[in-house]
C-alpha cells in the first residue's frame, strides 16, 4: 500500500513541502547573489524586520488584501447571478456552459494581454467607448494612474473567474431539491422569499467552498498584474507575490526575496487556517 | 508504473534537447549586445569576419532588447544562472563593476593599455582587468544651425536662446533631454551637477550629491521644466529615442543626447533637420567648465562560457584598431582606443566633425564605479524624478537620495572603499 | 410572467455577450491590419489580414514556444497523472490510518503560493544544469498539477462501487491485477479527465515558466507571448495573433470535454 502513495508523496515532499522549508530557512539569512564578498550569514528575523519597516512592502501587502476583500465578494456575486440565469435556460444550456468555461479554461496571461489590449490609452476599446461616453478624459491613460490602473486588472481577473464560480454554484442549485421550491410557492412565497429561505442557506457550503478557493488565488496574484502593468505605475499595483518576485529574480535578494515569499505564504495558510476553523469542517472532514 | 516511466522520461527529455548545441565539431560563439540600426549591421559583419578567419568557429548575434535597464535585467537573469551563452557580452560601461563583484565575468589579460583613460578605469574591480573598452559615449548638445548663429558657451545662454526661440518658433521647445526615471536621467542631472561644479561621489569615494552645488544644479533643471521655462514637460517620459524624434521632427531647438542620433538625424530620408544641425559640448555653468557625461561599452567574457580562450580573442578582435575604426564610420561611435585619436584616419571615418566632439571627450566624466551602481542609481532616479515633477523639493530629494546611497553602500560592505574602482 | 421571461432571456444575452466580447475582440483584432489598429478599431471589421499570424511563424517562429509548451505539458501529463491515480485509489480504497490527513496534506499544497518555493527549487535546479531545460519544468509542475489530480481522482474512485475488486479478488486475482483489469477500464472517464485538467494547467502555468526558462529555446507559449518586444511600442497584433493561437487548443479541449471538466471540477466542491 505505501507503494502506491510513495510516488506522489516523494513528488510532495521533494516539491513543494521541503522547498517551504528551505525557503523559510533561507528567509533567515542574509543572501544577495550579487556581494557575494558578503557570504550568506545567519540573521535571525532581520528580513523581517527590514520588511515591516518596508513602504513597498506595506504597500504591497495592502494591495494583496484589499484586491481579495474586493475581486471575491463581486466574483461570486456575478457567478451567482449567471448561475441563476443559466439554470433557468433549459435550451442551449451546453452552449451556456461553454461560453462560461471558456475564460477559465483560458491562459491567464491571455486573458491578461487582451484586457490590456481593451484598456490601452491609445487603441483600446474599451477606452474609446468611456471616452465617447464622457466617462473619462481625452488624455486619460488607465495604466498611468496608480488607482485606473487596478481596473483593467480586476476585469480581466473578474472575466476569467466569475464564469467559473458560476459553474460551480450552478452544481450546487442543481442539487437542491426542486420540491422544496414547489411547496413553498404553494405556501404562497414569491421567487425573493425562496431564494432567501430555500436556495441561501442550501447553497451557502458551496458558496463557502468557491470563496475560499477564490480568495486563495487572489492572494497569490501574480501573472495578470506581471502582464497588464507590471506592478505599475511605480509600485502601485504591485502585489505582494510580484514584490517577492522582484526581490528574488531582478534583485537576486534571496534572502530578503525569501522572507517575503514566507509572509506571503503565511498570508495564504493562514487565511486557510482562520477559514477552515470557522466555517468547518466542511471542506476536509466529511471526505475521510 | 511511475518508476519504470522516469527513465522514460529523461530518454525523451534528452532526445528532445540534443537538437541544440553541438554533437559535431563547430565551436559555437553567442555574442550579445545593442544591434539598433546602424549598430546591429556593423556588429553583424565583424561577427562574420571573425568567423571567416577561425575556420570551425560560428559565430552568432544574440538579440537582446534596445532599453539598456532591460538588457542588462536579462543579463543578470542569465550570468546568476550560470548559463554558458552569450559567451562574449556587450557591457554598459557602469556594469562592469558589479558583474565582476557578482563574479560572472572572467579576469583578462590587461597587457593592451591603449584605451581612454576614463574607460580603462572603469573596467578594473579592485585592480583586475574584467572588460576591454569598446566604444565610448559622451553626451553631446545638439543644435539647430538654422536658428543660431553659434553653439551656446554658457548655461545662461543656453536658458535664454532656447526661452526666446521657443516662444517665437518655428521649432516649439527650446530644449529637450531625457528624464524619464531611469539611467539617461542620471546621465543628464551629472551634466547639470558638473556644470554647478557638484560630484556624485568624491575622491574618497564618499556620497556628495547632496551639496549646495547639486542642489542649484536641480533647481536649475527644475526651474526649467516650469512654467516660463524652456524645457517640455514632456521630457519626464522620454528616453534617448523620444527626445531624439522630437529633434528629427524640427521640434526642438537643442538636444541633448548621444552620439548615435547623429547619423539618424542626417538621414534624409526620415529627419527633417539633416543638415541643419552641429554639435557642442553641454555648456558651462558657474565653473566655467564643459562637462560630458561618460557612457560607451566594454566586452566581458561570462565566467560560464564554454570556450572562454576563443570567447577572449573575439573581444579582442572587435577591439582592435580595425575594427573601431570602421565602427566609427559605420555607426558613428567613438572608439575607445586612444591613440586612434592622432589618426586622421578617425576624423575621416566619424561623420561628426572631430572638433566638435573633442572638447566633449575631454571633459567626460565618469558616473561612480562599484558593484552597487546600479542601485544606487535606482535612489538617484527616484529622487530626482520626484524634485523634477514636483513631489519634493530639490533640496529634500537630494538629502533623502544621499542618505539612502550612503546606507547602501554600508549594507554592502562597501562603507570604506565607497564607489571607486 | 412573459415580461420576467423576457427579462431573463435578455439578460442571458448580454451576459454571454460580455463572457465571449474579449474572445470576440482578441480574434477579430488579430485579424486587423497594424495601420488599423493603431486607432480604435471597428466593431464590425472591414479589412482582414494575415500578415499578424504570418509574421508570428516566420519571424517570431512561434511554434517554438507551442513545441516547448505541448513537451512540457505532456511530459508532466504523463508523469503526474499516473502517480496521482494510484495515490488516490490507496485513498479511497485501502483502509490506513491518517489517510484523511494525507488528503488533506496533498490538497493543502496546492494551496501553497508558487513564489515561496521558487528560491529553493531555482538554487537547486541550479546546480543541477536544469534551468532552461525541459526537466526543469515538469519537475515543479507534476508537484503542482498532482494535488488537483488526486482530488479528483479520489473523489471517482469513491463513486466507484467496491463490490467489482472485491468479485474480481474472490475469484483468486491479486489487488493489483484487479486494479488494472476491473478499475482501471471504469476509472478511464476519471483519468481522461485529470489528465486534461493536468494539461490545462501546464499550458497555462506562468510563475514557474517565467522563474526557470532563459530564452526563446525553452520558454513556454505564457511566457515568449508576455515578453513579445517590438522596438518602440508592444507589436498588438503579433500579440493578439498569439493569443489566438495559445486559445485554440484550451477551445477545443473545453469543447469536446466540458461536460466531464464540470463534471470533474464540481464533484469535490459541491457534495460530501
Amino acid at each position: 500500500m505505501p507503494l502506491l502513495v510513495a510516488p506522489a508523496l516523494a513528488f510532495i515532499l521533494a516539491g513543494s513541502l521541503l522547498p517551504i522549508a528551505a525557503t523559510a530557512w533561507e528567509a533567515l539569512h542574509g543572501h544577495d547573489l550579487r556581494l557575494p564578498w558578503l557570504g550568506r550569514p545567519f540573521i535571525g528575523l532581520d528580513n523581517f524586520v527590514e520588511a515591516a519597516g518596508d513602504s513597498r512592502f506595506r504597500a504591497a501587502f495592502v494591495h494583496t488584501v484589499a484586491f481579495a476583500a474586493v475581486t471575491v465578494p463581486v466574483e461570486l456575486g456575478l457567478g451567482l447571478g449567471l448561475a441563476l440565469i443559466m439554470q433557468t435556460a433549459t435550451r442551449g444550456r451546453s452552449a451556456v456552459r461553454l461560453a462560461a468555461l471558456l475564460p477559465w479554461a483560458v491562459p491567464t496571461v491571455v486573458a491578461a494581454l487582451v484586457v490590456r489590449f481593451m484598456f490601452d490609452g491609445q487603441t483600446g476599446v474599451v477606452t474609446a467607448m468611456f471616452r465617447s461616453l464622457g466617462l473619462i478624459g481625452p488624455a486619460f491613460d488607465w495604466l498611468v494612474h496608480p488607482l485606473g490602473a487596478w481596473v483593467p486588472i480586476g476585469v480581466a481577473d473578474v472575466w476569467k473567474t466569475a464564469p467559473f464560480v458560476a459553474i460551480l454554484l450552478l452544481a450546487g442549485l442543481q442539487t437542491i431539491d426542486p420540491a422544496l421550491h414547489e411547496a413553498a410557492s404553494i405556501d404562497g412565497a414569491g421567487p425573493g422569499r425562496r431564494f432567501l429561505t430555500i436556495t441561501m442557506p442550501l447553497l451557502t457550503p458551496t458558496l463557502v467552498v468557491a470563496a475560499a478557493f477564490r480568495a486563495l488565488d487572489a492572494l497569490r496574484l501574480f501573472d495578470v498584474v506581471y502582464v497588464i502593468t507590471a506592478g505599475g505605475p511605480g509600485t502601485a499595483t504591485e502585489p505582494l507575490s510580484l514584490y517577492a518576485f522582484i526581490a528574488l529574480m531582478q534583485r537576486l535578494r534571496f534572502g530578503y526575496g525569501s522572507a517575503l515569499s514566507v509572509t506571503v505564504f503565511l498570508l495564504t495558510f493562514g487565511f486557510a487556517l482562520v477559514w477552515v476553523r470557522t466555517l468547518g469542517r466542511s471542506l476536509v472532514g466529511e471526505r475521510a | 508504473m511511475p518508476r519504470s516511466l522516469a527513465p522514460l522520461v529523461c530518454a525523451v527529455a534528452a532526445a528532445l534537447s540534443a537538437g541544440c548545441g553541438g554533437a559535431d565539431s563547430t565551436v559555437s560563439l553567442t555574442f550579445s549586445g545593442s544591434a539598433v540600426g546602424p549598430e546591429g549591421e556593423v556588429v553583424s559583419r565583424q561577427l562574420a569576419r571573425f568567423a571567416e578567419q577561425h575556420p570551425g568557429v560560428d559565430v552568432s548575434l544574440r538579440v537582446t532588447p534596445d532599453a539598456a535597464d532591460q538588457r542588462h535585467q536579462l543579463y543578470v537573469q542569465w550570468l546568476n544562472a550560470h548559463a554558458p551563452e552569450p559567451d562574449v557580452l556587450q557591457l554598459d560601461v557602469i556594469w562592469t563593476a558589479e558583474f565582476a563583484g557578482a563574479g560572472w565575468i572572467r579576469p583578462l589579460e590587461g597587457g593592451d593599455t591603449d584605451f581612454v583613460a576614463a574607460a580603462w578605469q572603469a573596467a578594473h574591480w579592485r585592480g583586475t582587468l574584467f572588460a576591454l573598452p569598446w566604444f565610448v559615449d559622451v553626451g553631446l548638445l545638439y543644435w539647430r544651425t538654422d536658428l543660431l548663429e553659434s553653439a551656446p558657451g554658457s548655461l545662461a545662454r543656453l536658458r535664454d536662446d532656447a526661452a526666446r526661440l521657443a516662444a517665437s518658433g518655428p521649432a516649439r521647445f527650446g530644449l529637450v533631454w531625457q528624464g524619464a526615471r531611469y539611467e539617461g536621467l542620471v546621465t543628464v542631472f551629472l551634466e547639470h551637477l558638473t556644470a554647478f561644479g557638484g560630484r556624485i561621489v568624491d575622491a574618497g569615494g564618499q556620497v556628495v550629491v547632496d551639496e549646495p552645488a547639486a542642489i542649484r544644479a536641480l533647481t536649475f533643471m527644475r526651474d526649467a521644466l516650469g512654467a516660463g521655462g524652456f524645457v517640455p514637460a514632456s521630457v519626464l517620459a522620454w528616453q534617448e529615442e523620444q527626445t531624439r524624434f522630437a529633434f528629427q521632427n524640427g521640434e526642438a531647438v537643442f538636444m541633448r543626447n548621444w552620439p548615435y542620433a547623429w547619423a539618424l538625424l542626417q538621414d534624409r530620408a526620415q529627419s527633417a533637420v539633416a543638415g541643419r544641425f552641429a554639435v557642442a559640448p553641454f555648456p558651462a555653468g558657474e565653473n566655467g567648465r564643459f562637462t560630458a557625461a561618460l557612457g560607451g561599452a566594454e566586452l566581458a567574457v561570462s565566467r560560464w562560457s564554454r570556450h572562454p580562450d576563443l570567447a577572449e580573442a573575439l573581444a579582442r578582435f572587435l577591439t582592435a584598431p580595425e575594427q573601431m575604426l570602421e565602427r566609427a564610420r559605420l555607426a558613428a561611435q567613438f572608439p575607445a582606443r586612444r591613440s586612434l585619436y592622432d589618426d586622421p584616419a578617425l576624423a575621416d571615418a566619424l561623420p561628426i566633425p572631430l572638433e566638435q566632439v573633442r572638447d566633449a571627450l575631454d571633459a567626460a566624466v565618469a558616473r561612480p564605479v562599484t558593484p552597487v551602481y546600479t542601485e544606487l542609481s535606482e535612489i538617484l532616479q527616484v529622487e530626482l524624478h520626484r524634485a523634477l515633477s514636483g513631489q519634493a523639493t530639490p533640496e529634500a530629494a537630494l538629502h533623502r537620495a544621499a542618505s539612502d546611497m550612503r546606507a547602501l553602500l554600508a549594507r554592502s560592505g562597501l562603507a570604506d572603499e565607497g564607489a571607486r574602482p | 410572467m412573459n415580461a420576467f421571461r423576457f427579462l431573463r432571456i435578455a439578460a442571458a444575452i448580454a451576459l454571454l455577450g460580455l463572457l465571449l466580447a474579449p474572445i470576440y475582440w482578441m480574434v477579430v483584432s488579430s485579424l486587423t491590419p497594424e495601420a488599423r489598429l493603431f486607432q480604435a478599431p471597428p466593431l464590425v471589421p472591414r479589412a482582414i489580414t494575415l500578415e499578424h499570424y504570418r509574421a508570428l511563424f516566420g519571424e517570431r517562429q512561434f511554434l517554438v514556444p507551442i513545441r516547448n509548451s505541448l513537451v512540457v505539458a505532456a511530459l508532466t501529463t504523463l508523469l503526474a497523472v499516473p502517480v496521482a491515480a494510484l495515490c488516490a485509489y490507496a485513498i479511497a480504497r485501502l483502509e490506513f490510518p491518517g489517510r484523511g490527513l494525507l488528503l488533506a496534506l496533498i490538497l493543502s499544497v496546492s494551496m501553497f503560493p508558487q513564489i515561496s518555493i521558487v528560491p529553493p527549487l531555482y538554487l537547486v535546479l541550479r546546480t543541477l544544469g536544469l534551468l532552461d531545460t525541459y526537466p526543469g519544468l515538469v519537475l515543479p509542475y507534476v508537484t503542482f498539477s498532482a494535488p488537483l489530480a488526486v482530488w479528483l481522482l479520489t473523489g471517482f474512485f469513491r463513486q466507484l462501487p467496491r463490490d467489482l475488486e472485491e468479485a474480481a479478488m474472490l475469484d483468486g486475482a491479486s489487488r493489483v491485477r484487479a486494479l488494472r483489469d476491473v478499475v482501471l477500464p471504469l476509472a478511464a472517464p476519471g483519468v481522461a479527465t485529470a489528465a486534461i485538467l493536468t494539461f490545462l494547467y501546464c499550458w497555462n502555468e506562468f510563475l514557474f515558466a517565467l522563474s526557470f526558462t532563459l530564452g526563446p529555446d525553452r520558454q513556454t507559449v505564457p511566457v515568449a507571448v508576455t515578453l513579445f518586444r517590438g522596438r518602440y511600442q508592444v507589436p498588438w497584433g503579433q500579440v493578439l495573433a498569439a493569443t489566438v493561437v495559445a486559445t485554440i487548443p484550451v477551445a477545443v479541449f473545453v469543447a469536446a470535454f466540458q461536460r466531464r471538466i464540470v463534471a470533474g471540477l464540481t464533484s469535490g466542491a459541491s457534495k460530501g
